[in-house]
């Protein structure tokens, strides 16, 4: 008995501790949203309190001057064709190296592996960029967030596919299929779970990146959501109710997503922990 | 009967390959050589120069200090993340009643963008900003800093705001690793009168190694490439004194001095690969032998 009351004490205190902690989370991301709602002298004592009044207009006119539609479609574009050519050249590689299990298989498992670890050689991408004659491209970003997505996309689908009985395709095999039935009328249904998961992690980590439209996106009319945010963050430093409300429309596109597709993000991660 | 390999052709392979090795490999190889050449953005003809540019970054006070914080900025943020990831995991595994509600709260951070969480906390961390105010309002006006304007925090700071947004991610990985450990072994050793700091070192931590390892790698490998926190908030400063390699690379590309900025990228790809892949194998064989 008097062991559960303990537990149960100490549930308390680790609740009570936890929940003041998640404020230290919460009231910085408050403060940005509501005074992207404020004035533009009231927003200045950055401290949490609500706006007196809530000015929606702010919104509107930073839309109007940020050039954000612009950016919004171009982020939507960018991340869209990425997730896609990723999921698409991936999950085949993977299957074929997942399948194979023969040494050149194994070796070029480690050669994907190594995008894992190793750091893009951002200056000599550009000089190759360059030869292929579409440097300051959407095109050229597109591929390269695919080039650097595959690595870690090979690895989850190839864990998953290894995972799917291979007698399923013996079957198909023998009853006259090829490799491409195999592929697209056994795995690719089975690995649905999997591309949602790419899929997402590709998103957030292209919408959210700045470091790539820094150095390949040198046209204004090209950049997506972070690049125009922090062009602006340098015009209009004065405006932080303005900054604010950019702030917090390049942020909802992964809230939402975040909302709706949290099963997929968590099935992510478990992958990459219990297997290791 | 046994199925040929070769009905599953390496066809498929290519377009990964292709768009990989073009867009990734290419560029890592030939950085190789460019780092031995005084390559300059205003210049023609390139020359071989042998080891001068890695001499120059290992004189230069400048490239030095930027070496220095990425290193500390790796390890700060290494231990922090991981400590604090472990810790809000065990205590979000408890059966406390608002458990969902935290998990979201923790994690939320690190799915938005490092630029909206640096530029939110920019006009917080200066000298009379919220965090300051806030120190002084319950009296502890001792503990308010020049986070972002004195040399000689700056750089802690960022790896503390760094900490700060991406706990929650590596705590993730660590709950869903304590999810896959069997109540059993609790039952047991509660059973056997050990306590709860006893399960924790002898249940928890061994059994939860794998997710060790894979965030240990993440958050080395990714401190080692911090860029855009840096950028953000500093963009190096002040003086230089929060210069880390992603910015000093970006400057070198700015200047002209691609050369140089190709050797910085080398030297980071080498202490990346340098420290990984030995831990790589080591992790690997620690797990066969548990």
């Amino acid at each position: 008995m008097s062991f559960s009351k303990k537990a149960a004490l100490r549930n308390y205190l680790v609740e009570a501790f936890l929940l003041l902690m998640s404020l230290t989370i919460i009231v910085p991301l408050l403060i940005m949203i509501f005074g992207s709602f404020m004035t533009s002298a009231e927003v200045l004592e950055f401290s949490l309190r609500l706006p007196d009044q809530w000015l929606f207009s702010n919104y509107a006119q930073v839309f109007k001057e940020g050039g954000l539609g612009r950016a919004f479609l171009n982020g939507i574009w960018i991340t869209g064709i990425s997730s896609i050519l990723t999921i698409a050249t991936s999950s085949a590689a993977a299957f074929i190296i997942a399948r194979r299990e023969t040494k050149l298989s194994g070796v070029l498992y480690l050669f994907f592996f190594m995008g894992l670890i190793a750091p893009m050689s951002t200056i000599t991408t550009i000089k190759v960029v360059q030869w292929l004659g579409f440097y300051g491209s959407i095109t050229s970003v597109i591929f390269i967030y695919t080039s650097l997505n595959i690595a870690f996309s090979v690895f989850l689908y190839s864990g998953f596919i290894k995972s799917i009985p291979k007698a399923l395709d013996e079957v198909a095999f023998l009853e006259g299929a090829n490799m491409f039935d195999v592929f697209f009328r056994i795995v690719t249904p089975l690995i649905v779970p999997v591309n949602a998961t790419v899929a997402i992690m590709v998103f957030m980590s292209v919408w959210n990146d700045i470091t790539i439209p820094l150095y390949f996106l040198t046209d204004s009319s090209t950049w997506t959501m972070p690049l125009s945010v922090y062009n602006f963050y340098g015009k209009f430093s004065r405006d932080w109710n303005l900054i604010f409300a950019d702030l917090v429309m390049t942020s909802l596109p992964v809230l939402i997503l975040y909302l709706f597709a949290q099963k997929y993000i968590v099935s992510g991660l478990t992958a990459g922990a219990v297997k290791g | 009967m046994k199925l040929s390999k070769s009905l599953y052709s390496y066809y498929l392979i290519w377009p990964a390959l292709i768009i990989y090795s073009v867009f990734f490999v290419l560029p890592a190889i030939i950085g190789l050589y460019y780092s031995f050449t005084d390559w300059r953005l205003d210049r023609d003809a390139i020359r071989f120069i042998g080891w001068d540019n890695f001499q120059r970054i290992f004189t230069d006070k400048t490239l030095l200090l930027a070496l220095k914080n990425t290193l500390i900025f790796a390890v700060i943020t290494v231990i922090g993340k991981n400590v604090l990831g472990i810790a809000l995991a065990v205590a979000l595994n408890m059966r406390l009643k608002s458990r969902n509600f935290l998990r979201a709260i923790f994690y939320s951070p690190s799915i938005l963008s490092v630029l909206v969480i640096s530029i939110v906390f920019t006009p917080m961390l200066r000298t009379e900003g919220t965090i300051n105010r806030l120190f002084e309002s319950v009296g502890l006006g001792s503990l308010s800093q020049a986070w972002l304007t004195d040399p000689s925090i700056v750089i802690w700071t960022i790896s503390a705001l760094a900490i700060w947004q991406h706990t929650g991610f590596q705590m993730a990985i660590y709950l869903a690793g304590l999810q896959s450990i069997s109540k059993d072994y609790y039952e047991a050793a509660t059973i056997d009168g050990a306590g709860s700091w006893k399960s924790f070192l002898n249940i928890t931590l061994p059994l939860l190694l794998p997710a060790i390892n894979i965030n240990l790698m993440l958050t080395l490998i990714g401190g080692l490439k911090v860029f855009s926190e840096v950028f953000v908030l500093t963009g190096g400063g002040p003086g230089n004194a929060s210069q880390v390699v992603g910015t000093i690379i970006l400057r070198a590309f700015g200047e002209g001095s691609w050369g140089l900025g190709t050797a910085m990228n080398t030297l980071l790809f080498a202490a990346v690969t340098l420290i990984s892949i030995p831990l790589l194998i080591f992790m690997r064989r620690k797990e066969v032998t548990e």
